[in-house]
């Protein structure tokens, strides 16, 4: 067992990408998000124009209407966060599995 | 008006006659109720268990869809499974629940609502269409939360057949056969919970009626031939003058069975036999004493708390079984240690009060997944409560403690290193306990009826449930209506399970009691004896029956009639035989 150094347990990472798939943030997209979330511990932060959700949230990330070539703010904060982003990202960049 | 006859699954048997009281799912908003501040745990435990229940329903509803190939309903309800895990639908409706201390529905109503504001100020009508999947989530839950809170079963008409989609438990274990005088829903098994308990209450029950289609139907009369799975509208005057003679002959049949409440169930050379009750609320026990009982051979511990709404403290289970055995005093009061897990959790709203909403982990194949034993000794915290309370309640009267779906001897060494702690926390702390209290294991996993010698070195004594017994060999869901048919008691390999378990035990010098629906057919009396069985277990209402058939036949002859069972080697063949029998006997 490896336990965690302090400086890992504290890292907070800022992260700013753009939505490509058609849709949006839509249902879909934010099961995705919901469940890749599922294993990992961090507190992962979605901001949208000035407005901040738990991206834990489906119902939040769903009220955030985020569309197409919007750009979102993804704020993760804990020892496993380089890895979360890491999932994140990827998860944007393939449009979460959509064709288009 | 003419005469319609549906046909039905029958669940319970009777007949009843009376009037069609439908009863329809409602849409309208709860009123808003101020809770207690010592409620507000018991109305988040309930919102948990509206949560989890919805959850299940949803992952069924999943199952179907994968089945029919809809690729996107499943997603969609993927999104919904979400939903229900969703920080704002759980820890901040809980939250909310705690400061506003109004009862659940009336907050999560508000709640909802607020969020669907939210959705329709949205400027993208794509994302303010995603709403709706909120709103269905949310239905689903409120209908779980009070699937028939705003009808009083004790306000029907008397004599009402109730007709609804699908019964929970809860509502037949509320239901006063006085005022309920029958029921047909169109879901539902005859292994179901709720079906247990109409059969435990007598009331007629009929499955697998379209309710919908038959609510416009003007009705002015109705009879329900639980026997047969009938439902018959408007029943011509002749039909009627059949059922009330076979009401009035029914009823004569009882009164010669009331006669004999007071004499013995002994057979005609002579031996005596026990009849224990099975019970699952205080009140059943009244009606035992009355026919005589020997005891309580199955007291379901786990229907005691089904009406209530959080997870019962060890003190609340100590006044429970503290009445019970005082109320049956001396006579042995079996308790079966809790029964839940696996598929018996949807009925559990309790449960849910405990620790975290996912308490129970989904399984694909609950029936052999993790309950009774195998889940109490998982949640030993949980277990060791109701043990307590079991030791504490025990100088009150004769309790026996009954471990349910043992598969391997550990299961019962793990329970008695169990036993041993708390035994030795009570006399520290004082506290009076029995000195010897009987520990039992139910034989209703094959692999401990194949090991039952081993199994009677660890315990005081058995007790065959055969209702999962038969399911586990015939690996047969009786509940399943294209495989049903295979599940029959009367199978040889039945027979000779039950033989060699009844010959262990008289070997090991262990008490043995059956219980099961077995116990209560008539007609496999005569075979249960012969092979054995001295002490059975029932609902109240077949003991005096079985009691009157049992002084109508020898002994001997049961012997005979066990070793002729014995050589028949196929189901149908060994039907024949018994069905021949009863024919020949009570004819």
């Amino acid at each position: 067992m490896k336990r965690p150094s302090e400086k890992e347990k504290s890292m907070r990472i800022i992260h700013t990408l753009k939505v490509k798939n058609d849709l949006g943030l839509h249902t879909r997209p934010a099961t995705v998000i919901v469940r890749i979330l599922q294993s990992f511990r961090s507190a992962v932060y979605f901001t949208y124009q000035r407005e901040t959700v738990n991206a834990r949230s489906i119902m939040s990330i769903l009220m955030l209407a985020v569309g197409k070539n919007c750009s979102l703010t993804i704020t993760v904060e804990g020892e496993d966060a380089e890895s979360v982003l890491k999932e994140l990202v990827s998860a944007f960049e393939t449009k979460f599995g959509e064709k288009k | 008006m003419t005469e319609i006859v549906l046909k039905g699954i029958s669940i319970s048997k009777g007949i009843a006659i009376g009037f069609p009281f439908y009863l329809a799912p409602q849409d309208e908003m709860v009123p808003e109720q101020a809770i207690l501040s010592m409620e507000v745990e018991s109305e988040i435990a309930r919102y948990r268990s509206a949560l989890f229940s919805s959850r299940l329903e949803l992952e069924e509803l999943q199952k179907t869809l994968l089945h029919e190939g809809s690729a996107d309903g499943v997603a969609i309800l993927d999104a919904h499974l979400e939903m229900l895990k969703d920080p704002l639908m759980t820890t901040e409706m809980e939250q909310k629940i705690r400061e506003r201390q109004r009862n659940t529905e009336s907050v999560f109503q508000k709640t909802i609502s607020e969020y669907q504001n939210r959705f329709i100020s949205l400027k993208d009508s794509f994302f303010q269409e995603r709403v709706k999947d909120i709103i269905d989530v949310s239905k689903r839950i409120l209908g779980h939360l009070s699937p028939h809170r705003k009808i009083d079963l004790q306000k029907l008409p008397p004599g009402s057949i109730l007709f609804v989609v699908e019964l929970i438990p809860s509502m037949v274990a509320e239901a006063d056969p006085g005022q309920v005088s029958g029921i047909v829903t169109q879901t539902g098994g005859i292994s179901s919970h709720a079906a247990i308990i109409a059969r435990a209450k007598g009331i007629p029950y009929i499955a697998g009626i379209e309710i919908e289609k038959h609510r416009g139907i003007a009705c002015q009369g109705m009879i329900l031939d639980g026997d047969q799975g009938l439902v018959i509208i408007n029943p011509t005057e002749e039909t009627q003058e059949k059922y009330r003679q076979m009401i009035l002959k029914a009823e004569d049949f009882h009164k010669v069975l009331a006669g004999q409440y007071a004499s013995k169930a002994e057979t005609i050379d002579g031996f005596s036999i026990e009849l224990f009750g099975n019970v699952e609320s205080v009140e059943d026990i009244d009606l035992l004493r009355k026919q005589g009982a020997a005891g309580i051979g199955l007291f379901r511990s786990e229907y005691l708390f089904l009406a209530k709404k959080s997870f019962p403290t060890e003190e609340e289970q100590y006044i429970a079984y503290r009445k019970i055995v005082e109320k049956i005093p001396k006579k042995p009061v079996i308790i079966r240690v809790f029964d839940i897990g696996g598929d018996k959790k949807g009925d559990l709203p309790a449960s849910m009060g405990w620790k975290t909403p996912t308490f129970f982990a989904h399984e694909s194949n609950p029936v052999l997944g993790c309950r009774a034993i195998r889940f109490l000794l998982q949640y030993e915290e949980l277990f060791e409560k109701q043990l307590r309370a079991l030791f504490r309640a025990s100088p009150f009267g004769n309790i026996q403690i009954l471990l349910p779906m043992v598969s391997d001897i550990a299961e019962i060494r793990a329970t008695r290193r169990l036993i041993a702690k708390i035994r030795n926390n009570l006399l520290e702390e004082k506290i009076p306990i029995k000195k010897q209290i009987p520990i039992g294991c139910m034989i209703e996993v094959p692999s401990s009826a194949i090991m039952c010698d081993a199994v009677c070195q660890e315990v005081d004594f058995l007790s065959i449930g055969t209702n999962d017994l038969i399911q586990y060999v015939l690996a047969a869901d009786r509940s399943n209506p294209t495989v049903s048919s295979l599940y029959s008691s009367a199978h040889p390999s039945i027979l000779r399970l039950l033989h060699h378990v009844v010959s262990v035990a008289e070997r090991r010098k262990k008490e043995l009691i059956l219980c099961g629906e077995m116990a209560a057919d008539a007609k496999f009396i005569p075979l249960l004896l012969g092979l054995g069985i001295r002490k059975f277990s029932m609902a109240a209402r077949h003991i005096p029956e079985v009691k009157h058939f049992i002084r109508n036949i020898r002994l001997m002859d049961a012997c005979s009639i066990a070793e002729q069972a014995f050589r028949i080697l196929s189901c149908e063949d060994l039907q024949k035989y018994l069905d021949h029998l009863s024919m020949r006997q009570y004819s």
